[in-house]
């Protein structure tokens, strides 16, 4: 193979001259003729039967086309009462306030949104599930109507995985409550023992609230039936085979009639993975015989478009005076609005100890359902609530038993070959080069007490670890030689985080070629191989492997071919960015278009050259990040700045370092957003109080500072050229970084977020009612 | 006060404008925003749609050289102005300085706040041609992005009023 000649380079992004010319098409860019408006309908009422539904007067609206309501989804359709996807539109009950009960679509927007109104829905309101405190009463009124079945979406039966030695006792802890839909137990060691010998033991309870995505484009998509029983589809989705299944199997059709284009997407970070709209602008096109598309409003995304979930994690850990970790007993409840993820909460559970040796432990975790919108994936799905519990009690730990917080996680900290909860040895991980890396940053080896304190002002450092496994999984990919030498990459994921440069390069050093010679062509679901959703950090990881598989292999049969035109064995020939020639003599070689055209022509020796990639990517490569947080609290109203952030991350091997730079600064930055200030407010009607970007606080230019990241590489990734993920692991730890530096700060512990004025005031000036 | 000309017969307001130095006459209905006219009636959708609250700066368009919020905006209140969109940045071959630095500096990712980000640095580097980083900061603090955390969005601003200045 090559030498690393593009692998490694800060390139700036394949796609970048198109977007800053305005030409990349985004789901909402999308026109065709004919093209209709499609508004939904959205229930007022977080928990109520539908009585009755009269589109008549909608339907009678001049420029009306379509009005669907349930009675419109086919038969054949797949339903489960337990799945977020299957209740795209409200059957008999409506189970969280904004969830869809009719939709129009119109010739224009105003038209559609007046037809709206004239749609008359009876309903009878049910008492509202709004808390986790009222879903976990025993006699609580079910979020879930009806026989649930498992599928994909979860299931509505409580599974209770049970491992350790303790198993058999731990039966007795299965969670009667109707409400609740998954439960966890994960139990090693000797627990009690394990505390008794403890010296120090800490004790909190850790609350992270329902936070958004953010992403600044709404859910978009455009459905046009164009042909006999045949709809195409465009939609800004993170899995494009994702989106086209989940259409298939709610509206009960084969998967041959639907065509999926993913188009440019403006940000999805876990929230646009399957597209949860995609459902009622099909079925609108279809009544309509139009063209429709459906664009979210800002209002709309904020209520009803699956938010991260709000989560309890109470936790006890126990350590010697030698700081060595003992024992840790967890409870973990998780918010998954009105229906199950099936896996956010068995997640968080499963990987709350996974940084850290720990003697014994007991973790249980039960998922619960509220009327609510639905929660899913939020870049590394709650890892940030499990990180911002688990480090907040670690630090804690380390100043009472004064030892310094990098020695403590030093001395515990996970590495290869240590049991992770599982049971399952940890893989060669980065976590303990994370923390040596910031333990000689000058941000940690310069003493806090040093900077000033005259300005009355208070100042607090904080240092946290995170982790994410990442997903991984199999993929697909083509590398295609095509004239003029060009090199087409043809495949069906979805660019999120700039995943196609990083692709380019990859397919370049394999091949040999220069990275301008190489083309990525993004597929529709018609003609792409199969494509791996875009989340979990897995792209460069599983795609990636597809495609250097398929660079690779196009370059053997280039090889191959070159060898019997020169009839020379293929170990005398060499490639670089003109073409394949012969190594004792440069000069005859085969340019890269001179391959074309022989496998193109009539009478052509061999047909045209195409590679093939078909990577199965069982090896997961968990991801390590670290940071440091500086931040200044004014002591008069509460208020913190973050002055100074620090992350380092292990990445394996940094296939674009601008790229992964900017993976890390965003991904800190939703992170310290998290800390101080996103939540979205529900009140006892299960309504969202605050949806708008003026009162759901994202942070502006103006709110953080830079961020300096430090890129490590470390080995053992099974990844493309040793990569492991890259996009999960920054948004994990700075919340807790924050959160210890403001606890150094001020001299109290706020656990709860976001970090608000009011909370951090209230830890200074009411001791003992957070403390 | 607006002197708004309204058709009576089919209730359509004769708009005449220039958009990225061309000039535009077309009819409207009065109640299209500037965000509409340049989206769906003019078919410039380099123009982005984040909350049509005016809170996300997605929508950032310059209006006689002053950034504004184009779902905001009615299209009849823009009449006899002068926009500047994304799509009249750059020629048919080279960029803006402003373009050049966000695609060197890393100061797009998903790109859809980028239009109006650029715009928004446009008028900020009109305004205060060598900007401190605060200053840099406060000035697109109308401008969300979700993608970069702002660090490199800073650093590309810092790079375009460099050679800006110097050219």
């Amino acid at each position: 193979m090559a030498d690393k000649k593009y692998v490694g380079r800060p390139l700036p992004r394949i796609d970048a001259l198109e977007k800053v010319r305005g030409q990349s098409i985004f789901a909402a860019d999308v026109k065709l003729p004919g093209m209709l408006a499609g508004k939904f309908l959205p229930s007022p009422h977080a928990h109520a039967e539908i009585l009755a539904i009269d589109t008549a007067k909608a339907e009678a609206l001049p420029g009306v086309r379509a009005v669907v309501t349930v009675a419109d989804i086919p038969k054949s359709a797949v339903y489960n009462p337990a799945s977020r996807f299957h209740g795209f539109l409200a059957r008999r009950f409506v189970v969280f306030a904004g969830q869809a009960v009719a939709a129009v679509a119109a010739d224009d927007l105003a038209t559609a949104e007046e037809a709206l109104d004239l749609i008359e829905v009876t309903y009878q309101p049910l008492p509202v599930v709004h808390s986790l405190e009222r879903a976990l009463q025993p006699e609580c009124t079910p979020v879930i109507h009806g026989r649930a079945t498992t599928s994909g979406g979860g299931t509505a039966h409580t599974q209770v995985v049970v491992t350790g030695e303790k198993s058999a006792g731990s039966e007795e802890e299965i969670d009667k409550s109707p409400n609740v839909v998954d439960e966890n137990v994960f139990s090693q060691g000797e627990l009690e023992a394990a505390f008794v010998e403890s010296e120090v033991i800490v004790e909190r309870t850790y609350t992270v609230p329902t936070v958004h995505q953010g992403y600044i484009e709404p859910h978009a998509v455009t459905a046009h039936w164009d042909r006999p029983g045949h709809v195409t589809v465009w939609e800004c989705i993170q899995g494009a085979f994702d989106a086209r299944n989940l259409i298939a199997e709610t509206l009960g059709l084969s998967h041959h009639q639907i065509t999926l284009n993913s188009t440019e997407i403006g940000g999805g970070f876990g929230g646009k993975g399957e597209g949860i709209f995609a459902p009622l602008a099909v079925l609108l096109a279809r009544k309509a015989r139009h063209p429709v598309q459906l664009v979210l409003t800002r209002q709309e995304e904020l209520i009803g478009a699956n938010p991260a979930p709000h989560s309890v994690i109470q936790l006890k850990t126990g350590a010697k005076k030698d700081g060595t970790l003992m024992a840790i007993e967890g409870e973990v409840l998780v918010d998954a609005g009105a229906y199950p993820t099936g896996w956010i909460m068995s997640n968080i559970t499963a990987t709350l100890r996974d940084n850290y040796r720990f003697q014994a432990w007991h973790l249980h975790g039960r998922e619960v359902l509220t009327n609510k919108a639905s929660v899913t994936s939020y870049r590394a799905p709650g890892a940030p609530n499990l990180s911002f519990a688990m480090e907040s009690q670690i630090d804690e730990m380390a100043r009472q038993l004064k030892i310094d917080p990098m020695s403590l996680r030093m001395k515990n900290v996970i590495r290869e070959g240590d049991p992770l909860t599982n049971m399952e040895p940890q893989s060669p991980v980065g976590a303990e080069e994370v923390l040596a890396a910031l333990a000689k940053h000058p941000a940690w080896t310069q003493p806090t007490s040093e900077r000033a304190k005259a300005d009355g002002l208070v100042r607090g450092r904080g240092l946290a670890l995170g982790s994410w496994a990442g997903a991984t999984g199999p993929a697909g990919a083509l590398a295609i030689l095509d004239a003029g030498g060009q090199i087409r990459i043809v495949l069906g994921t979805v660019d999120l985080s700039g995943s196609f440069t990083s692709l380019a390069q990859i397919a370049a050093d394999a091949i040999g070629i220069s990275y301008d010679q190489i083309v990525i062509n993004k597929a529709s679901t018609d003609f792409a191989p199969f494509a791996p959703m875009s989340a979990g950090s897995q792209t460069i990881y599983a795609m990636g492997a597809a495609v250097k598989e398929a660079a690779l292999d196009l370059r053997a049969k280039m090889l191959r071919h070159v060898a019997q035109d020169f009839q020379v064995e293929e170990s005398e020939l060499g490639v670089d960015e003109e073409g394949v020639y012969l190594l004792a003599q440069p000069s005859k070689r085969h340019a890269f278009d001179t391959l074309y055209q022989l496998g193109t022509q009539w009478f052509a020796e061999y047909g045209p050259l195409i590679g093939q990639g078909s990577a199965p990517q069982r090896q997961r490569a968990p991801g390590y990040a670290a940071c440091i947080a500086e931040v200044t609290i004014d002591p008069r109203t509460g208020k913190v700045t973050v002055d100074r952030l620090v992350v380092a991350q292990d990445v394996g091997k940094a296939i674009n370092p601008l790229s992964i730079e900017g993976q890390m600064q965003g991904g800190v930055t939703q992170s310290i957003s998290m800390a101080l200030w996103e939540e979205l407010l529900y009140d006892e009607a299960g309504q969202v109080r605050n949806p708008s970007l003026l009162d759901y606080r994202m942070p502006t230019a103006g709110d953080v500072p830079m961020i300096e990241t430090i890129i490590l590489e470390v080995p053992g990734g099974d990844g493309p050229y040793g990569a492991k993920l890259v996009g999960e692991p920054p948004m994990v730890p700075a919340v807790a970084a924050i959160a210890n530096a403001i606890a150094e700060a001020i001299g109290a512990r706020v656990c709860d977020l976001p970090i608000t004025p009011e909370r951090v005031w209230r830890a200074m000036n009411m001791a003992g009612s957070q403390d | 006060m607006l002197n708004i000309k309204v058709n009576d017969k089919v209730n359509v307001y004769d708009l005449n404008m220039t958009v990225n130095g061309k000039p535009v006459a077309v009819a409207i209905k009065p109640h299209l925003t500037l965000l509409e006219l340049l989206r769906d009636t003019l078919s410039l959708t380099g123009t982005k749609e984040g909350c049509s609250t005016g809170h996300c700066g997605a929508c950032t368009v310059l209006a006689d050289g002053e950034p504004i919020s184009s779902c905001l905006m009615l299209a009849v209140e823009a009449d006899g102005r002068n926009i500047l969109t994304v799509e009249g940045l750059n020629g048919d071959d080279d960029l803006h300085p402003v373009q050049k630095a966000f695609v060197i500096k890393g100061g797009l990712q998903c790109g859809f706040c980028t239009s109006g980000m650029m715009l928004a640095t446009i008028s900020l580097l009109e305004r205060n041609p060598r900007p401190t980083e605060a200053e840099i900061r406060m000035g697109l603090a109308g401008n969300l992005c979700r993608c970069t955390g702002y660090h490199k969005i800073v650093e590309a601003v810092q790079q375009a009023a460099q050679e800006m200045s110097h050219g």
